[in-house]
């Protein structure tokens, strides 16, 4: 697994470093870092939680989503 | 309601198919694909039924849905292969779960092996990626860790317990939107 933090985006405030069970991030020069990133399940509540969308997840496994409503794909297919 | 629309109805439902008593139906029908909108369906019943639930009977409604859960879990594993061994039942608990669930056994990098002994009980981080529980929580923007997944906690529990024959708990460790960590305590 490998986890990269934006540094430029990443604004410190430390909520995947307390979100994480796994204590996979630590917060060095105000910055977050992944100091664990073999200890990452790949549940991605930091991705939900970070307010900068700083972070990013290689070599995960995606698990299914069912839960986009259709009508709402159908409208986001014909704007993107 | 006008005679012509409840013709119009009734030209829908009719057809000229012969369907015997010994037909039996060799796929799905309709096609999957447009089964998507029959599975949104089930999903936002699940959801009202479940919010309806926590209203009504409040906390107690994790102890009926794990209770429910739970007698699920054995009934369904009782056609499965009894194992003694933990690894031979999450194997069975695997096949059990196909299609609606995908788990792995998974330990952090300092622990040495899957089977953990700490402060005295012994258990295994079980982390589940695809499940259906999830899906449709999140469909209708309920949390994750209340009574339906409780379901599920009671299934699993169910299933060990009657694959392997012995006393088994489970606990939320952490709910994520692509997963979830899951403490199976083997007793």
């Amino acid at each position: 697994m490998e986890i990269h933090v934006d540094k430029n985006a990443c604004v410190g405030c430390g909520l995947c470093v307390k979100d994480c069970p796994m204590h996979v991030y630590e917060l060095q020069d105000n910055v977050s870092v992944a100091v664990r990133p073999n200890n990452c399940m790949g549940c991605l509540s930091c991705h939900e939680i970070c307010p900068a969308q700083a972070l990013e997840h290689r070599g995960i496994y995606a698990a299914r989503r069912h839960y986009i409503d259709i009508k709402v794909c159908e409208m986001l297919r014909k704007v993107v | 309601m006008s005679a012509g629309y409840i013709d119009e109805m009734h030209e829908a439902f009719h057809s000229d198919l012969i369907y015997r008593a010994e037909d039996i139906p060799l796929e799905c029908s309709p096609k999957p694909k447009e089964l998507e909108h029959t599975l949104h369906g089930v999903m936002k019943l699940n959801g009202l039924v479940i919010r309806s639930l926590e209203e009504i009977a409040g906390r107690g409604a994790n102890a009926v849905t794990y209770r429910a859960g739970k007698k699920f879990g054995h009934e369904v594993a009782q056609y499965f292969q009894k194992r003694e061994d933990v690894e031979g039942a999450l194997h069975e608990l695997s096949d059990l779960l196909r299609g609606q669930y995908s788990f792995e056994v998974w330990k952090p990098e300092d622990k040495e092996t899957f089977i953990i002994e700490e402060n005295g009980e012994t258990f295994i981080y079980l982390v589940f990626h695809d499940c259906i529980v999830r899906q449709t929580l999140r469909r209708n923007g309920l949390d994750q860790g209340g009574p339906l997944c409780q379901t599920l906690f009671g299934y699993v529990v169910g299933a060990v317990e009657e694959i392997t024959g012995r006393k088994a708990k489970l606990e939320i460790v952490h709910t994520g939107p692509n997963a979830c960590l899951k403490k199976l305590i083997l007793k």
